[in-house]
């Protein structure tokens, strides 16, 4: 945008007005034949589904206005709406917790092998499918699967009070597995690329390493760790593979929910109205999201 | 087994691919299914292979359109495009549908009534080869197989398993945790099981399958419902139709609500715990079937009639249906138990003999109450 106003501003003195002004909606119209394709696509296969979504949401069988789905949806699903947001946040935060204490290692780490070894290993989950994570934890997570097989084998547990971990757990320990390498990677390039003066300043002034972590790499990369949490947020709202694996049953997530009404009641409607609910709390981290790049827009 | 299979779906695909192949065939059978993968499998690679030896010039192209109801739906939105369009010919030949579809299809007058021009039609005895979910589709369908829910348990751990759902409602307070389903949202057999329970504990279960439609046997429903929110408390939630085999597998519960053929499949896989049994409890469990159904112009009704002929034929069922895919026969078992070794029919049937199988086999509810009985679920259960 601040680039074709430079432009324009550039060549005004020198050139004619009338010919400038002829040389610039030519461009313009070439700039949006250009996009034309791309806007094309983008109307037909994003925009105009999610309106027909949004409109479905709204729209009764004799196709009247209603809100019959949002109330059914509140009715039946309130419990769900709330178990989501509560596994999405608390995974987010431990996400947080997982990616800080990983990048820091990796930034402040003084062993180099261990490093090495660290850097090479906390990226496996990135190319993982969650559905494949899913499958992995529905084996690892249950009452007699893998997890509890080595507390039980190392005398942490006794076998009795073996439980299965397939509720709300799983699918918490599922979403930071996969999701947590995702922001390490942003959060440890970002405190990669930092000045090294200050943190060996620090250092040299006998700061200990989680001071140097909190006091002066953190606030310095609180952007990059913001947007990574709500990239990572608004994936974890839509993932419907691990809450089908782990537990479909109640309380689930609403992408089950939705899942289940088109497939067992073909019932679009009260889907459509859910996805709208869904996008509603996509919209926070979007909000959160818009916000810190306008910051940084501003500050730049 | 899978090698022979997997080298057949490649040599199948490698035919389709290759467009310089001369033709070789002059005939090309249309099949479309509704219902799993294995489903498609068994059109691909045991049924067409045979059908097109017997008649040569003949090629049959069966493809899949998904599990489950939508499945069938998928199949019902081509035909009825088909419809308003005017076309003369409709491109499929065979469909295999869902009773929910194949009640929408009849009602639509998209198929054609074919059951008295094929030999095999009198060998169908159940009443689902004329009533599909309360719709009358006499003369449409011929079931290709049955599928059935039963109650799967660990003889080591339950010596005397419930005989009823009553008993079970016993069992589980004495043996807390040791019941599993996978709820309505898990697949169909918990939601079998749920309809099952609300069938033995509504005092409308007559009604449920028969109808006629009535709003206000809502009430009856949730007070049936009622009693299952107490009974869940008593039981696990497991993750699916497999999920409730796995933890059968792994001991984790004693007794849980599974689809037959899938729970044979998983014993000749190697999946499951062979010693594992299974039975049908009073007032009885649904299960369904599968139609096969010619569309009313498909362009090769006259093959697609032989084709079905030779399907429900009692020695495919016997060997095709039965021995390798664990499926109950489409057609009466009497025509079919003479074409069985006695271990491939006593497998099927040692748990749950053919008489338990016709007094405690049931169907699924009409599709109002279906509804009614898997939101009243989400109600009164879940809420």
């Amino acid at each position: 945008m601040s680039m074709s106003t430079d432009l324009a501003a550039g060549i005004a003195p020198v050139e004619p007005e009338s010919r400038v002004r002829n040389q610039a909606r030519t461009q313009r119209w070439a700039g949006f034949a250009l996009i034309t394709p791309a806007l094309t696509v983008v109307a037909l296969f994003f925009v105009m589904p999610l309106v027909l979504s949004a409109v479905g949401a709204f729209r009764a069988a004799d196709g009247g206005f209603t809100l019959a789905h949002f109330a059914k949806s509140i009715d039946l699903y309130t419990k769900d709406i709330v178990f989501t947001i509560g596994i999405v946040g608390l995974s987010t935060l431990l996400i947080s917790i997982v990616a800080i204490a990983i990048a820091g290692y990796l930034t402040l780490g003084e062993n180099p092998r261990g490093v090495a070894l660290l850097r090479w290993l906390y990226r496996w989950p990135l190319f993982i499918p969650f559905v494949v994570a899913g499958q992995v934890m529905r084996t690892f997570l249950a009452k007699n699967g893998l997890l509890n097989h080595v507390l039980i084998g190392t005398g942490l547990i006794e076998p009795l009070s073996a439980e299965s971990m397939l509720d709300w757990r799983g699918i918490v320990v599922a979403f930071v597995w996969k999701q947590a390498p995702f922001v390490t990677l942003l959060l440890a390039g970002a405190m990669a690329s930092l000045d090294r003066t200050h943190v060996e300043a620090a250092r040299n002034l006998g700061a200990p390493r989680w001071r140097v972590l909190f006091g002066i790499v953190l606030p310095q990369v609180r952007g990059t760790l913001l947007v990574g949490l709500v990239l990572s947020f608004v994936t974890m709202l839509s993932v419907l593979s691990v809450p089908l694996m782990i537990n479909p049953n109640s309380p689930t997530m609403m992408t089950v929910d939705v899942a289940y009404r088109i497939s067992t009641l073909s019932d679009y409607a009260v889907a459509n109205a859910l996805c709208l609910i869904s996008l509603l709390l996509a919209a926070v981290g979007a909000a959160f999201y818009l916000r810190h790049a306008v910051q940084k827009a501003e500050g730049a | 087994m899978h090698i022979s299979r997997l080298l057949g779906a490649v040599a199948v695909g490698a035919l389709i691919a290759l467009p310089g192949a001369p033709a070789l065939a002059d005939t090309t059978l249309n099949v479309v299914s509704a219902g799993d993968q294995n489903m498609v499998d068994y059109v691909n690679n045991y049924l067409g292979p045979k059908f097109e030896k017997m008649n040569p010039g003949v090629k049959v192209r069966a493809v899949g359109t998904g599990p489950g109801d939508s499945g069938s739906q998928k199949i019902y939105e081509k035909l009825s495009a088909e419809q308003k369009a005017g076309q003369n010919t409709w491109d499929i030949d065979v469909a295999v549908v869902h009773q929910r579809g194949a009640a929408t299809m009849v009602n639509d007058k998209l198929l054609m009534p074919y059951r008295n021009d094929v030999g095999a039609g009198k060998l169908v005895s159940r009443d689902t080869a004329k009533n599909a979910l309360g719709a009358n589709v006499d003369g449409y369908v011929l079931p290709m197989f049955h599928s059935q829910i039963a109650f799967a348990y660990n003889p080591d751990l339950v010596k005397q398993p419930p005989k009823s759902f009553a008993e079970l409602n016993e069992w589980v307070k004495k043996n807390p945790k040791q019941f599993g389903y996978n709820g309505v949202k898990g697949g169909m057999s918990g939601v079998g099981f749920v309809t099952g329970w609300v069938a033995a504990n509504s005092g409308i279960a007559d009604k449920l399958e028969k109808g006629p439609y009535d709003p206000n046997a809502k009430a009856q429903i949730d007070k049936a419902l009622t009693g299952l929110k107490e009974f869940n408390q008593y039981v696990v939630m497991t993750p699916g139709n497999a999920g409730t085999l796995d933890m059968l597998n792994r001991g984790e519960i004693a007794m849980g609500p599974v689809w037959v053929d899938m729970f044979y499949t998983w014993v000749s896989d190697g999946k499951m715990n062979p010693k594992i049994k299974l039975e049908l409890p009073s007032p009885g469990l649904p299960g369904q079937p599968m139609y096969y159904v010619i569309p009313a112009k498909a362009a090769n009704a006259a093959l697609a009639k032989k084709f079905i002929d030779f399907a429900e034929s009692p020695e495919v069922q016997a060997d095709g249906i039965v021995k390798q895919f664990n499926w109950y026969p489409g057609i009466d078992p009497q025509y079919v138990q003479s074409k069985l070794d006695p271990a491939a029919w006593n497998k099927l049937f040692t748990d749950i003999s053919p008489q338990d199988l016709s007094k405690y086999g049931r169907p699924f509810p009409l599709s109002e109450y279906f509804t009614d009985i898997v939101e009243g679920y989400e109600r009164v259960v879940l809420k």
